[in-house]
């Protein structure tokens, strides 16, 4: 099965997952930062060139540390978030899950000299396109990943019905799968909705509203409502 | 369309991520895609250019595949749609599959609606779903709705990736020129060799851009694919779809243990709701060992739970094999011989020494039980007694007091009565009762079954009559000392709460 998905199993038994960003996001969140240090430097620009060669000289400084240390100090200060990745829900983790810490963030910010290689960024764009977890290869050396955090708005509330419990036990699987239709159905047709409370029949042994009002009091079942 | 089949994970995703999918999906197919890409558009390249070169017009092939783009999109997409719905074909197979698919949405797309960036996801729906004019265009208006703006930014991130490999080509031929040719080939390429060999260097530019296509377009179009199925999964929950078509399964194929479950499973809630009310059907479960297990064990019953053991067993999350890989040498070393105990030097001295050492062993085993009867002796006075009287009186605690009954008309005579039986704690519970009963009403507060002491205490201090207020607090307060502290009143105490208002009514306080 295809999914963008890298799980990691800590000792304790949990699974984390931890959803690989690739080539299209990471680069309109880079687009979004070039774009903001950008807008900075020349803001910057306007009263440092009042001040004649000491101006210019404050300049370069400012331009080495938009260059060099904009992203590292993101990255470890801001929870592995550079602006441009904030807005677009993208953050730097290590490899394992944890938080970036100084030497990944110093370590993939300086390779991003040789991804950005012909000068547009040709080689960090290939190696994001093939690598499977998307990354360039200064996160591949640095051990780092980007990866998505913002979650899906969950679905609505499940509506209280009184709970009736299901009739065999369930999986963990199968209960989720149950409060995710609760969950869900408002968003659904109301054709779809039987549709797929019809594929329950051995389940339920009714079908369609029925069918459906009673998958939702087994979800409520499921979510402990008495 | 056989949803069980599908070969990507399905769960809800924000549009963005599902943009990461589509990337996914691309290098699960890679081989199939590209081999029937190049196979098509391999030809249409050499042709287009050599229109151009014969017309007199070189640019004319760069223009042209460009142009083409929404045909050649064709390609990928009947590639992944097989691929995540059965298996990837053949790129022999995918060129006459075209043949299956409208053609008259690729002409719009290559006339007036060329410059479209929602071409990626109207690609799916125009070729996968082929619905007619009128429906088409409800639905695409129903499709479109959250993404529209992902699949904006979807066609400009491709087209600025295609940029980059078009640009990274040329940069990176400059860089391999070596640093001292540079300052005279720069200006001897732009003075000369543009001019003089124009075509060479236009056919070399179509080139590089047709590379480069290759490698983004295939990638546009996986992508628009992927926010195709995930918004088709938000609005049709197809990953729930696929949820309930497993668990339908697993019911159906676990057997007759289950048929018998299910029999009781669907005559009963049935029952339940013929005969109660829409929400008052509550399933009663059995809440002693005696009901769940009525019948006495016999031989019968040991088969099956055999039975439904093995059926038990059968889960894939029980038993089974599994591979365990590790790794082992080789040539294992060949055992070390143990080192055998260095043999004393004088086997006497060593003797006497040990039995000091052992005699030296029993002689601290001696003092530590000595040193442990002193201590005895000498704390034996002064054990603190822990006085487990305050546990004794359980069976008063056991009393239960029923709120619901009505208290009775003569109340202090009730309580003194119970005071004189020495059911001291019944009298303090039912002269709080009293109490609380008569606030209630001079308050004219709602009766509340959760209300605290607290609560009534801090009632005490709404009354307006500073009197009645002080009783209040005197009774709650000695109800309290004798309710968790088991401190009770001497019998003047009683005797003077029982005068005067909430025992006697109408009195004052």
């Amino acid at each position: 099965m295809l999914d963008t998905v890298r799980e990691i199993e800590t000792p304790e038994g949990i699974s984390l997952r931890l959803r690989a960003a690739g080539a299209l996001p990471r680069a309109q969140a880079w687009m979004l930062d070039a774009l903001l240090r950008l807008g900075v430097f020349m803001l910057a620009m306007i009263p440092l060139s009042l001040l004649g060669v000491g101006g210019n000289g404050l300049a370069m400084l400012l331009m080495f540390g938009l260059m060099w240390a904009y992203s590292v100090v993101c990255e470890v200060w801001m929870n592995g978030q550079t602006v441009g990745k904030r807005m677009l829900g993208l953050r730097v983790v290590n490899a394992d899950g944890t938080p970036v810490t100084w030497v990944p963030s110093v370590v993939r910010n300086l390779l991003r000299v040789v991804d950005a290689l012909p000068g547009v960024y040709g080689v960090g764009l290939a190696c994001t396109l093939i690598d499977p977890h998307a990354r360039r290869l200064g996160d591949i050396i640095a051990g780092t990943m980007v990866v998505h955090t913002s979650e899906l708005p969950a679905g609505a509330q499940v509506p209280t019905v009184a709970a009736i419990p299901p009739p065999v036990v369930l999986a963990a699987d199968e209960q989720a799968a149950l409060v995710e239709f609760a969950e869900r159905s408002g968003q659904l047709t109301l054709q779809r909705q039987e549709e797929l409370a019809n594929l329950l029949m051995s389940l339920t042994g009714r079908r369609d509203t029925a069918a459906v009002s009673q998958l939702i009091a087994h979800a409520n079942w499921l979510l402990g409502r008495a | 369309m056989e949803l069980e089949r599908i070969s990507v994970v399905l769960r809800p995703r924000a549009p963005r991520e599902a943009l990461d999918l589509g990337a996914v999906m691309l290098r699960a197919n890679a081989r199939a895609v590209w081999s029937a890409w190049f196979a098509f558009t391999l030809p249409v390249f050499v042709t287009c250019n050599a229109l151009g070169v014969a017309l007199g017009l070189p640019w004319l092939g760069l223009v042209l595949m460009w142009w083409l783009k929404p045909l050649f999109d064709r390609l990928p997409l009947y590639v992944l749609s097989r691929a995540v719905f059965d298996r990837a074909p053949g790129w022999r197979e995918t060129l006459r599959g075209q043949g299956q698919w409208p053609w008259g949405n690729t002409w719009v797309a290559l006339s007036w609606l060329r410059i479209d960036s929602n071409r990626s996801l109207r690609l799916p729906l125009e070729l996968l779903e082929g619905l007619p004019g009128k429906q088409r265009s409800a639905r695409w208006s129903v499709l479109r709705r959250r993404i529209v703006a992902d699949a904006s930014l979807l066609t400009y991130g491709c087209l600025q990736f295609e940029l980059v490999l078009f640009l990274s080509v040329w940069l990176l031929a400059l860089l391999l020129i070596p640093r001292e040719w540079l300052p005279d080939s720069l200006p001897a390429f732009f003075r000369v060799d543009v001019h003089a060999a124009s075509t060479v260097w236009m056919l070399l530019t179509s080139a590089v851009a047709y590379l480069a296509m290759s490698a983004i377009e295939p990638l546009y179009v996986a992508c628009g694919f992927a926010l195709y199925l995930n918004r088709r999964t938000q609005l049709e929950a197809w990953d729930i779809d696929l949820a309930f078509r497993r668990l339908r399964e697993r019911l159906q194929a676990s057997g007759k243990t289950l048929a018998v479950l299910l029999a009781c499973a669907c005559c009963w809630p049935l029952a339940g709701h013929a005969t109660s009310s829409p929400q008052g059907s509550r399933v009663t479960t059995p809440t002693s060992l005696e009901q769940v297990f009525t019948q006495p064990v016999d031989g019968a019953d040991q088969q099956r739970f055999e039975a439904a053991a093995t059926e038990v067993y059968r889960d894939p999350r029980f038993g089974g094999e599994r591979k365990v890989r590790e790794w082992v040498l080789k040539h294992p070393s060949a055992p070390q011989p143990t080192a055998t105990p260095m043999q004393p030097l004088f086997p006497a001295f060593a003797g006497m020494v040990a039995t000091i050492l052992k005699l030296a062993l029993w002689l601290l085993v001696a003092v530590a039980i000595g040193a442990l009867l002193r201590f005895v002796w000498r704390w034996r006075g002064t054990r603190v007694h822990i006085d487990v009287g305050s546990t004794t009186p359980l069976p008063t605690l056991r009393t239960h007091v029923v709120a619901d009954v009505p208290l009775p008309a003569d109340l202090a005579g009730a309580i003194r009565t119970l005071w004189r039986a020495q059911r001291q704690r019944e009298a303090l519970a039912l002269l709080y009762r009293g109490c609380v009963e008569q606030t209630t009403r001079l308050l004219q507060l709602p009766m509340s079954i959760d209300a605290t002491e607290a609560y009534w205490l801090r009632q005490a201090t709404t009354m307006a009559d500073q009197a009645r207020a002080q009783r209040v607090v005197a009774i709650v307060r000695t109800w309290q000392f004798a309710a968790y502290a088991g401190r009770y009143p001497d019998d003047a105490v009683v005797e003077s709460l029982l005068v005067g208002w909430p025992v006697q009514v109408g009195a004052p306080a």
